[in-house]
């Protein structure tokens, strides 16, 4: 009893989509060869970047942005998995800044499993992955610190960033360091495609893994977040069509008062919210008497009671 | 149904039953850490990817089953269906307490972290060692006026009659902690927030250098979106416009405010939603890679 009028389409598409990214996982499984994935610049910076500091010397800073664990962070962590790896086998010295206790009790696992993989296990530094400080500016403060002091030739900014990713980016700029950086917050991007050499846009930052290693598991993710990204594109396509279609040229002859449908005195032009798409996606919240259910009681436990109940105590 | 009911988290911790659930739960805790700790490197990714999988089903489940309607907090559940939803709803916050102790943990463990490296560093004579020792510092000299603060502030018999609200009842520990929370470490969040206004000029002054194609068009967008910004230079424009002709002139479409807001509404719009979406399939997509243990490389070992 949970979807009134059409909150289930939600649920459907995601379903659907869900069904799809699955499918094509398995399908590609059984495909040989390597799948086509266009070129991503930067992407194809990692190996210039860490070259670079092998060369000068300088260390490569890797920041997975300030949130907290979650699909964003474990995606930064992966691309870090693949920087480092190239750094292992060059002995280049890299630093991961954590802000949040968990990214880094993950990455701290994983970038010692990546030199452990790699058998040269005697190169990692266990201060190379540091936790700075879960408060945002202390955290921009201490990796704008760790980039000029140690003077970083490249930087990664991978992950969910805010107001400080400016910070990060221009302190990189004024090292001289190679800067790749993608954020999925849509508000930062701008900022560093104005600060940074190379920039993941979208969701560039979520294909990484599956550019980078072209396993097919991955890949076949890719295709099914195309199919989906297609899905979506037709839809808003034909939403937009019919949208227009039912605006101009179709009269409505009932509207909806007070939850029910009555009629007009005179037909009257439909509005964006008399559409069929507008219908779909205005779901009208049940009423308080809707939403009423008697149900028989359970005696409260002694700690639900109030302390009334139990004597004032 | 009966089963759930019974196994419902408001349920179990009763009437003295509290305590074998905490002790069977402490020993089943101990028990699990203990195999996972002993576990060869190769059994741990399956351990793990189990974890992953109840953890997400729990979500999953949460997410797609029907949501009770009008769940009151002694009401029993009528039906398989609704039985389920109680559960699941009465699960919510177990779950999430669960979160906050392995939080609590983890960030112990950042601590230990802040603690290895900066004393390592102090001790070494490292050439930042200063930085180090200013750092610990200010963490063990927050921690200490922190919770003196807060003890004196609820704990002592003072806390029940004096107005802490008026900084005049204030003891020492309390001011300590005004200055150095207030006085110093919200200027500094502030310092570094303001630091921002001077990079975003040397990245623009960068960015918006004719060298491509792009750039100019970039440089371009963002001067008209800039300019109808500046009440003086919109009032002008707005004026040059409405001279040469009526309201009804074909020229108002191209003042730089309804310039500037067909950019943001046709262009800056639908390309920051094309970005969410993308951005929203590839979560769900790397969400459901983890949920079913299929991620590869990093994390995924």
């Amino acid at each position: 009893m949970q979807y009134y009028d059409s909150g289930w389409v939600g649920v459907l598409v995601t379903v659907l989509i869900v069904a799809v990214i699955l499918a094509t996982i398995y399908r590609s499984t059984k495909m040989e060869g390597n799948l086509f994935i266009r070129r991503i610049a930067g992407l194809n910076a990692i190996d210039e970047a860490i070259g670079r500091a092998t060369e000068m010397g300088r260390p490569v800073v890797m920041v997975p942005g300030i949130g907290g664990l979650d699909a964003i962070a474990v995606q930064a962590i992966n691309i870090f998995a693949k920087v480092t790896q190239t750094a292992a086998k060059f002995a280049t010295p890299i630093k991961l800044c954590c802000a949040d206790a968990a990214v880094y009790a993950v990455a701290q696992e994983t970038i010692r499993d990546v030199y452990q993989r790699e058998g040269l296990i005697e190169r990692f530094d266990s201060e190379a992955v540091q936790f700075v400080s879960d408060r945002q500016f202390a955290f921009a403060a201490g990796v704008a610190g760790i980039i000029r002091r140690e003077k970083v030739a490249a930087a990664f900014f991978l992950g969910a960033f805010f107001a400080e990713s400016l910070i990060f980016a221009e302190s990189a700029n004024a090292m001289g360091a190679i800067q790749v950086a993608g954020s999925t917050q849509t508000t930062q991007t701008p900022f560093f495609v104005a600060a940074c050499d190379y920039v993941l846009i979208g969701d560039e930052f979520y294909a990484a893994s599956a550019y980078l290693t072209r396993h097919p598991i991955l890949v076949g993710s890719l295709i099914g977040q195309d199919y989906a990204k297609i899905f979506y594109a037709a839809l808003i396509t034909f939403g937009c069509l019919l949208t227009s279609y039912q605006m101009a040229f179709t009269m409505k002859t009932h509207k909806r008062e007070n939850r029910q449908w009555v009629a007009l005195e005179a037909p009257e032009r439909k509005t964006k919210k008399d559409t069929t798409f507008g219908y779909i996606f205005d779901v009208e919240s049940p009423t308080e008497e809707e939403m009423k259910v008697e149900r028989p009681q359970r005696q409260p436990n002694w700690w639900e009671q109030a302390p009334e109940a139990e004597g004032g105590n | 149904m009966d089963l759930m009911a019974q196994i419902s988290w408001s349920h179990r911790a009763g009437e003295g039953g509290i305590w074998t659930m905490m002790l069977v739960g402490f020993f089943i805790g101990m028990a699990l850490m203990f195999v996972i700790s002993r576990a060869p490197t190769r059994a741990r990714r399956p351990i793990v990817g189990a974890f992953t999988f109840l953890s997400g089903l729990f979500y999953v489940m949460l997410y797609l089953w029907p949501t009770p309607k009008s769940k009151g907090q002694f009401d029993i559940p009528q039906g398989p269906v609704e039985s389920v939803g109680f559960f699941l709803q009465d699960t919510v916050p177990v779950v999430k307490d669960f979160a906050s102790i392995l939080t609590a943990f983890l960030l112990g463990l950042g601590v230990f972290s802040l603690l290895r490296i900066h004393l390592s560093r102090i001790f070494k004579g490292h050439k930042d060692r200063f930085f180090s020792a200013t750092l610990l510092v200010s963490m063990v000299l927050m921690m200490i006026v922190g919770y003196a603060q807060w003890y004196q502030r609820e704990f002592t018999a003072a806390a029940k009659t004096t107005d802490y609200g008026n900084p005049d009842n204030w003891t020492g520990a309390m001011q300590a902690f005004d200055f150095l929370f207030d006085g110093l470490l919200q200027q500094m969040d502030a310092a570094m927030f303001s630091i921002i206004a001077f990079f975003i000029l040397s990245a623009a002054y960068r960015a918006f250098r004719i060298r491509s194609v792009e750039a100019t068009i970039m440089l371009g967008t963002a001067l008209i979106l800039m300019l109808s910004l500046m009440g003086l230079v919109d009032y002008l424009s707005t004026t040059a416009v409405a001279s040469l002709g009526g309201d009804q002139n074909v020229l108002q479409n191209f003042t730089l405010k309804s310039v500037s807001d067909w950019i943001k509404n046709n262009l800056q719009s639908p390309s920051l939603r094309a970005m969410e979406f993308g951005v929203g399939l590839g979560a769900l997509a790397m969400g459901l890679r983890l949920w079913l243990n299929l991620e590869r490389g990093g994390v995924g070992g």
